[in-house]
């Protein structure tokens, strides 16, 4: 079989260093995937190139980054699947970069705390777990919502979190949805202040980019319409 | 003195900051440049009204604004997110259809 040659044009960074593209050669073998790349380029041809994995299998989420303008999971993005011209491989946008590929996730924990994006519970300390019914309307709502792994993905996509750092983002309001909608819950009082602020659910325009990455296939742009609609269909009492 | 952490953003000014814009991006931008757009040519349109190509593009452009505001409003109402696309694609088909009835009408 004919050795395909793919080039990777890839995001180099370092505190203090200007900011380069390098580019490697990578002989691509069938199934390779863009994670299998990048671990051959560091262990062949530059033992300095730095990026984030873990699971290898499409769990963990942290080998999000931005291959060929989309972000996208390293571990379940094929070489084949990309076109034959050179590979651009970048971090993650909106978040500080470490070095090359990876980032610091550490706003996108932020975003969350600032979302109350914590479960709290009605009763202290229930003796069993209170279900709710796969048929449960509460359930149905919340069900496409879940699963979230938290890759960063959205937040990086997400237009107005360039355009302004405080908005929550995505990540965090898909959340807060998950926690507004669920009848087990005792926060929401606090969690609506935060929400009805200037930087959160009204900050959004509605581009999709969140939904169109999701390597989930979440959408968080629904769960900020959801909320908003919950939020009018309350005004001008506030919502509950 | 501690500097402030890089953070990458995508470039407005470059071919790869464009790269993999999705269509719900461009629904937004194309709304938001109608717009714009239409200010001047509401402008031209006052100081002459019998221009043909301002006319043209007053229609268009009045159009096009409409149809992905409505698309907007229907996402809010609650449609599903996931039929974005489509609305972006139908609210396109739909102003060029309604732009070529109306200006087979002349009424003038």
């Amino acid at each position: 079989m004919a050795v395909v040659l793919r080039r990777l044009q890839v995001f180099r960074y370092a505190p203090g260093a200007p900011e380069r593209t390098q580019e490697y050669p990578v002989e691509a073998k069938p199934g390779m995937t863009v994670l299998d790349a990048l671990v051959e380029v560091q262990q062949t041809q530059d033992p300095t190139l730095a990026f984030r994995y873990a699971c290898r299998v499409g769990m963990c989420g942290s080998c999000g980054m931005v291959v060929n303008g989309r972000e996208r999971w390293a571990c379940r993005t094929l070489l084949a699947g990309l076109g034959a011209a050179a590979l651009t491989i970048r971090p993650l946008y909106h978040f500080p970069l470490i070095r090359d590929l990876v980032v610091d996730m550490a706003p996108f924990v932020e975003r969350m705390k600032a979302a109350r994006a914590a479960f709290i519970p009605k009763d202290a300390g229930p003796a069993e777990f209170a279900a709710i019914g796969a048929e449960a309307p509460e359930r149905r709502a919340i069900d496409p919502a879940l699963e979230c792994i938290g890759c960063g993905a959205c937040v990086s996509a997400c237009t107005l979190v360039g355009l302004d750092p405080h908005f929550l983002g995505p990540a965090a309001l898909n959340r807060a949805f998950t926690l507004v909608a669920d009848g087990r819950d005792a926060g929401k009082a606090e969690r609506w202040a935060p929400l009805l602020s200037e930087e959160a659910l009204w900050r959004c325009h509605g581009q999709a980019n969140c939904t169109e990455v999701c390597p989930m296939e979440l959408s968080p742009t629904d769960s900020i319409l959801r909320l908003r609609r919950r939020a009018l269909a309350s005004f001008p009492r506030p919502p509950a | 003195m501690a500097t402030e952490p890089r953070v990458l953003r995508r470039e407005w000014t470059t071919a790869e900051g464009w790269r993999d814009t999705k269509a719900g991006m461009w629904a937004w931008l194309l709304q938001r440049a109608a717009a714009l757009a239409l200010v001047v040519v509401v402008v031209l349109h006052l100081r002459n009204p019998f221009v043909r190509p301002v006319q043209a593009t007053l229609v268009g452009l009045v159009l096009l604004h409409g149809l992905l505001g409505l698309r907007a409003i229907l996402l809010d109402l609650g449609l599903p997110v996931r039929l974005h696309r489509v609305l972006f694609a139908g609210a396109l088909v739909l102003g060029a259809i309604l732009f070529a009835v109306f200006w087979r009408w002349r009424w003038y």
